[in-house]
C-alpha cells in the first residue's frame, strides 16, 4: 500500500512498448511456479488434506469444556474486575474527574485516570498490524480529549463485577464541550469542528489533512482513465452506500492480565494477534517485549474486531496498579458503541464502455468514515479498490482514490472483507447496471472481462508499486459461475402466478487476497515424542475458524501419521513460534505453509532414522500409515519404534524436531460467484429472498466441511450488510443499539437457506494447493441482492440496507 | 454483564445430577452463580437475554440462565450442556453438530445444543422451519444457521427410535412441559 499522495503511476506506453513491459513482467511474475512435486497431490493420493476431518477442538466445544478467556476467572482467587468510564459527550475536554465517591466504596481496589502513574501517556494505534504500523498513533489508553460517545476516560478495578460497575457510576466527569461532527461529508468542510489538533497525532499517514479531518488520502492509476472517459460514448456513474456493521462476536472482548513470579506480564486474552499485541503493549508501557507473554485460549469469534489491541491495556494498567490479576470483559452494550465496527462508506463507480460493450476504464472513489480514530483506516480503504478491481484486470485503464475522514462517531477497524465488501457492492452493482442499460446479459458482460489464469493483476501494483503485481495461477471464476447458475436455477426461473409478484436473480463476483503480499510471517515447529506422536507448535491463531485442524491435517499429510497422533498448540508468545496473526485471510496459506515446512523438516529426520533401522537408502523410503516404509523391499518400521530409538538408542540419540517459517510476496486471490433469488411485491416493495448460492474457488479446501462453514458464515454476515441497519447513530453519534435484539443480526428464521459450493482449483503457491476462503464470501450479497431486485422489478437500491420502503419509494418514483 | 448482588443466601440446586448448596446474592443471576461454581459451560454473550448462549434446563424447561434470579431456582434441577454427553461419548445432538461442521468458535454452542435437545424432545421429527424457529433466539455469528439447522435435522434422524435422551450419568433430561417454551424460552415469562 502506498502512503504516497502523488498517486498517478500511469503506464503511459504505446502498444508495442507495453508488450515489452508485459514480457518483462512475465519474467518477474512467472506463470510457472517452482512447486515442489509433493505439493500437488491428486485427490485420491491425499490421506488427510481435503478430508472432512473432525474439527480438532469440537468435542470440548460441544460439551462446554473449552476454555475462553473469562473461564480462567476461577484460577485466580484474588482476581479483580475492571470496568471503564466512557465519554458521554461526542467531543470535548475532560476538565475534572471526581473519583472520591468511587474510591470510598468498599471493595474498590483502584481508580485510574489519564493522570495515574500506571496509565501510559504514549500515543498508539489499536490496530494490530505489522511493523512499522500503517495506522496513525492517535489514541491514548485513557483520554482527556474525548472524541466520541464511548471514549475511555477512567478505569476501575474492584473485588467483583457489581462493585466495579457501582464505582464507574459513582465517578463524576466534568467536561468542556466542543462542537462535533458526525457526517463524513460535513467533516470535510473547511469550517467543520476539528478532531485532532497539531501535535495530537504521531506516525501520521501521508495524505493526512487534520485541518479538514482527513487522516489519509490514497490512490493510484493505470493507463489514462480521464482520456478513456472522454473518448467513450457510454459513461456511467453510480454511487453506493454501506452500513456501520458490528462484528457481533458472541464472546465479548475479554482480557485478563497479571504479573507472574518472574515479574513478567501475562495476558490471557481474546485476540487475533498475540504477537502484535505483545509488541504494542511493549511500546505503550515501555516494557521489553521479552517480559510480556500473550496467550490466546479459545476465542469466541473475532471477524477483525479482535485484530486490534482493543481492551488489553486496561487490565494490564489495573493489574500494575493493584498488584492483582485483573479481568476486563466488555459489556455487550460496549461492544456496540465502544469496540470496533466496519467503516461505513460512500463509494462512487464510473466506467467507460465502447459501443461494442468493451469496458475501457473503471474509476472508483471511496469516502470512508473512520470514526473518531484512524485504526485500519488507510489500509481498509485501500482494499476497497485493490480487492475487487483485479476481477477486471483486462480493463486497460483503472483508477482508485479514497479519502478517509474522521467524525465524532464510534471507532471503526478491521472487519472480515476489509474494505472489499464496500468496493464489491459498488463495482458489482455498477457493472450490473451498465450491462442492463446497454441491453447486455450481466453475466456474459462480466465473463468477457473477468480475470483468467495467466493474467497479470496490476491493480495491486497500481496501489503499491510494480513489485506488488500478481500473476494469476489459479482461477475458477467460470466454474463458479456455472455451478452457481445451476444451483440457483438461473435458466429456468419461474415467475409467480400473482401479477404483483416478480421474481429475479442477481449475481455478483468477488475476489480477495490470501495474506498481505510481502508482509506476512508464519512459523511452526514440530517435536516428536518417543511414542511416535507429535507436538505441533504454531503461531497461527485459531479464533474459531478451525485453523488448528487445518494445521494438523497439513502436518499429518506430510508426516504420514494418524491425525490423532498430533497435539496442536497454537498462539502463546512464550511457547509458539512467531506469527502475524489471524487476518487478511492468511492463516491457512502462510501459517499453514510454515507447518508444512516444519513437518517436512521433521520428516527428513524421521526418514533418516528409518533408513538406519531398515538399513535401506533414504531415497527408497516414504512415510505413511504411521510408518516409514520401503517402496522396494516392502519393509517398514513404525513411527513409535523410530521415536523410541531416536530418544533411547544405544549409539546415537536425537530429539526429532522440525521447524518451518514462511513468508512470501504472493497473495493469490480466491474467487466467488454469488447468486440471490428474490421475489418482490411491487405494491408494497416487500421482498423475500428464497435462497443464496455462493460458489467459491479457494484452491484445494484443506477441510471441505470447515470451508463450507466459513463460506456460509461469511455469507450470513454479508446478507446482514444487505438487509440490516447495522449500528445506527443518533445526531450526537451515540449508538442506538445496545443488545442483540436491537441490533439487526438476521436470526435463523430471517436468514434464507445458503448453499455453498466448493470449486476446486490448484494454487501452486499454497500448501497442497490451498488459498484463502474466509473473507471472499463476505463481499457479495449486497450487490447480488441489489442486482436481484433490479432484475425482479427494475429498480435499483444503492444505499444499504435494502428495505421494502426503499424499493417501494423507487417504484413510486418510476410510476410518476 | 452478569450481576452480582449482596445479602447472600444459601440455595439448593441439583446441577447435572449433583445436589449442591450454593451461595447466591439477592439479584445474582443463575448464569453467574453457575459459573462461579465451576459450570463454565454456561456461556454469557450479552448483557442478558438476547444471545441465547446461557441456555440451560431448569426443571426440564429451557431458560436463559442470565435472565433468571438464582434465588428463584432454589430447589430446582438444572442441566447444563455438560450433562448431555462427554467428549468420549457425545449426545446425538452434540455428535450431529460435530459431524455437520456446525461448530466454529463454539461460544454459542452450549445454548444451541440445549435448545436443540429441547426441540427434539418435544418434536422428534421437526421440519426445517420448526428447527429455525427453535433456534431463533440463539445467536451464532460464525456459521450463520445453515449448518446448525442441518445438524439438528440430522440429529432428529439419528435419534429416531430412541425413547429418551439419556444424559451423562443416567440422569434423564426431562422433556419440556410447555411446548412453546422450547421454541422461545424467554417469551416474556422468564421471570414469572
Ligand atoms: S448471556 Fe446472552 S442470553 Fe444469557
Ligand atoms: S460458533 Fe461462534 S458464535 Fe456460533
Amino acid at each position: 500500500m502506498s502512503n504516497d499522495d502523488e498517486t498517478a503511476k500511469a503506464d503511459g506506453g504505446t502498444a508495442s512498448q507495453s508488450e515489452t513491459v508485459e514480457d518483462e513482467r512475465f519474467e518477474e511474475h512467472p506463470l510457472e511456479w517452482d512447486e515442489p512435486e509433493n505439493n500437488d497431490k491428486a485427490p485420491d493420493e491425499r490421506d488427510s488434506v481435503s478430508h472432512r476431518t473432525e474439527k480438532y477442538d469440537d468435542r470440548k466445544l460441544v460439551t462446554g469444556q473449552a476454555k475462553y478467556t473469562a473461564d480462567y476467572e476461577e484460577r485466580y482467587p484474588d482476581l479483580a474486575y475492571a470496568a471503564v468510564v466512557r465519554s458521554e459527550i461526542p467531543h470535548g475536554r475532560v476538565t475534572d474527574i471526581d473519583t472520591s465517591a468511587a474510591e470510598a466504596i468498599d471493595g474498590v481496589e483502584a481508580v485510574l485516570t489519564p493522570e495515574s502513574d500506571a496509565v501510559p501517556d504514549a500515543k498508539y494505534t489499536s490496530a494490530g498490524q505489522s511493523y512499522p504500523e500503517p495506522s496513525p498513533w492517535d489514541m491514548h489508553v485513557l483520554n482527556e480529549h474525548v472524541r466520541y460517545i464511548g471514549d475511555p476516560i477512567a478505569a476501575v478495578a474492584a473485588e467483583d463485577r457489581a462493585t466495579a460497575t457501582a464505582a464507574v457510576e459513582a465517578i463524576e466527569v466534568s467536561y468542556e464541550e466542543a462542537d462535533y461532527v458526525t457526517d463524513p461529508e460535513a467533516a470535510f468542510d473547511e469550517d467543520a469542528p476539528q478532531l485532532f489538533e497539531d501535535g495530537e497525532v504521531e506516525n501520521e499517514i501521508v495524505g493526512h489533512d487534520y485541518d479538514r479531518n482527513r487522516m489519509a488520502h490514497i490512490g493510484g492509476e493505470l493507463g489514462d482513465v480521464d482520456g478513456a472517459l472522454d473518448g467513450n460514448t457510454h459513461v456511467h456513474e453510480t454511487e453506493w452506500e454501506t452500513i456501520r456493521q458490528s462484528h457481533a462476536n458472541v464472546e465479548k472482548h475479554t482480557s485478563l492480565a497479571y504479573t507472574d513470579e518472574d515479574d513478567r506480564h501475562v495476558l490471557i486474552t481474546s485476540t487475533q494477534v498475540p504477537n502484535h499485541t505483545r509488541r504494542q503493549l511493549a511500546h505503550l508501557f515501555d516494557i521489553p517485549i521479552r517480559d510480556i507473554r500473550v496467550t490466546k485460549p479459545r476465542v469466541g469469534g473475532g471477524f477483525g474486531g479482535k485484530q486490534a489491541m482493543v481492551v488489553e491495556p486496561i487490565p494490564l494498567a489495573l493489574s500494575l496498579a493493584t498488584d492483582r490479576p485483573v479481568l476486563y470483559e466488555a459489556s455487550r452494550e460496549e461492544e456496540f458503541y465502544a469496540m470496533r465496527s466496519r467503516h461505513p462508506m460512500k463509494v462512487k463507480a464510473k466506467t467507460a464502455v465502447t459501443d461494442d460493450g468493451d469496458i475501457e476504464a473503471i474509476d472508483i472513489y471511496a469516502l470512508s468514515n473512520t470514526g473518531a480514530y484512524g485504526s485500519h483506516g488507510m489500509t481498509v480503504a485501500g482494499n476497497v479498490g485493490s480487492k475487487p478491481m483485479p476481477l477486471y484486470s483486462k480493463v486497460p485503464n483503472a483508477r482508485f482514490e479514497a479519502d478517509i475522514v474522521h467524525t465524532n462517531t464510534p471507532q471503526t477497524g478491521a472487519m472480515r472483507g476489509y474494505g472489499a465488501p464496500q468496493g464489491t457492492l459498488a463495482l458489482e452493482g455498477h457493472l450490473d447496471e451498465v450491462a442492463r442499460d446497454l441491453g447486455l446479459d450481466p453475466i456474459e458482460f462480466r465473463r468477457r472481462h473477468h480475470m483468467e489464469v495467466g493474467d497479470l493483476d496490476e491493480i495491486a501494483g497500481m496501489m503499491g508499486g510494480e513489485g506488488a503485481n500478481r500473476r494469476i495461477r489459479s482461477c475458477g471464476l467460470d466454474e463458479c459461475i456455472e455451478h452457481g447458475k445451476d444451483a440457483i436455477g438461473y435458466d429456468d426461473l419461474e415467475q409467480p402466478d400473482e401479477d404483483h409478484l416478480h421474481r429475479g436473480i442477481g449475481m455478483a463476483l468477488s475476489a480477495q487476497g490470501t495474506g498481505v503480499a510481502g508482509d506476512e510471517l508464519g512459523a511452526a515447529q514440530i517435536m516428536m515424542n518417543e511414542d511416535g506422536s507429535f507436538h505441533l507448535q504454531v503461531g497461527g491463531v485459531d479464533i474459531g475458524t478451525g485453523a488448528d485442524t487445518a494445521f494438523l491435517q497439513i502436518a499429518a499429510e506430510v508426516l504420514g501419521c494418524d491425525e490423532d497422533d498430533i497435539i496442536v498448540k497454537s498462539s502463546d508468545t512464550d511457547v509458539t513460534p512467531f506469527d502475524y496473526g489471524a487476518y487478511a485471510s492468511s492463516t491457512t496459506y502462510i501459517s499453514g505453509m510454515a507447518v508444512k515446512k516444519a513437518a517436512e523438516d521433521a520428516k527428513a529426520r524421521i526418514l533418516d532414522w528409518g533408513a538406519k533401522l531398515l538399513d535401506e537408502p533414504v531415497e527408497k523410503l516414504e512415510t505413511g500409515d504411521g510408518t516409514v516404509y520401503s517402496e522396494s523391499s516392502g519393509d517398514s518400521v513404525t513411527l513409535e519404534d523410530i521415536g523410541y530409538e531416536a530418544a533411547y538408542g544405544d549409539d546415537e540419540r536425537e530429539h526429532i524436531l522440525g521447524k518451518g517459517t514462511h513468508c512470501t510476496e504472493e497473495s493469490p486471490p480466491p474467487f466467488a460467484a454469488q447468486f440471490a433469488d428474490v421475489t418482490v411485491d411491487e405494491t408494497t416493495g416487500e421482498f423475500e429472498v428464497h435462497k443464496l448460492v455462493v460458489a467459491v474457488d479457494c484452491g484445494v479446501a484443506i477441510n471441505p466441511g470447515m470451508a463450507e462453514g466459513q463460506i456460509e458464515g461469511a455469507n450470513h454476515m454479508s446478507y446482514e450488510m444487505a438487509v440490516s441497519d447495522g449500528i445506527t447513530l443518533d445526531d450526537e453519534g451515540r449508538a442506538e443499539v445496545a443488545d442483540f435484539d436491537e441490533y439487526g443480526l438476521p436470526s435463523a428464521t430471517e436468514t434464507p437457506p445458503i448453499e455453498s459450493i466448493l470449486v476446486e482449483t490448484h494454487e501452486p503457491t499454497g500448501p497442497f494447493g490451498a488459498k484463502s476462503v474466509a473473507e471472499v464470501p463476505t463481499n457479495t450479497v449486497p450487490p447480488a441482492l441489489s442486482n436481484a431486485v433490479r432484475d425482479a422489478v427494475g429498480v435499483r437500491i444503492r444505499e444499504m440496507p435494502i428495505t421494502a420502503e426503499k424499493i417501494r419509494a423507487k417504484l413510486d418514483e418510476r410510476e410518476i | 454483564m452478569p450481576k452480582t448482588g449482596g445479602n447472600a443466601v444459601d440455595i439448593e440446586l441439583t446441577i447435572n445430577g449433583e445436589r449442591t448448596i450454593v451461595e447466591a446474592g439477592s439479584g445474582d443471576d443463575l448464569a453467574t452463580v453457575l459459573r462461579q461454581h465451576g459450570y463454565i459451560d454456561v456461556k454469557c454473550g450479552c448483557d442478558g437475554g438476547t444471545c441465547g448462549a446461557s441456555k440451560v434446563f431448569v426443571d426440564g424447561d429451557v431458560r436463559m440462565a442470565c435472565e433468571m434470579e438464582a434465588t428463584d431456582a432454589d430447589g430446582s434441577e438444572i442441566q447444563t450442556v455438560a450433562a448431555l454427553g462427554t467428549q468420549a461419548d457425545l449426545h446425538p445432538v452434540q455428535q450431529a453438530f460435530v459431524d455437520n461442521f456446525a461448530v466454529q468458535c463454539g461460544f454459542c454452542i452450549p445454548g444451541m445444543v440445549i435448545q436443540a435437545v429441547a426441540l427434539l424432545d418435544s418434536n422428534p421429527d421437526p421440519t426445517e422451519r420448526e428447527v429455525r424457529e427453535a433456534l431463533d433466539d440463539n445467536v451464532c455469528r460464525c456459521t450463520g444457521y445453515q449448518k446448525p439447522v442441518e445438524a439438528v435435522l440430522d440429529a432428529a434422524q439419528r435419534m429416531q427410535g430412541e425413547q429418551s435422551v439419556a444424559a451423562d450419568g443416567g440422569h434423564p433430561v426431562s422433556a419440556p412441559t410447555h411446548g412453546d417454551e422450547s421454541t422461545s424460552c424467554c417469551g416474556g415469562d422468564c421471570d414469572e
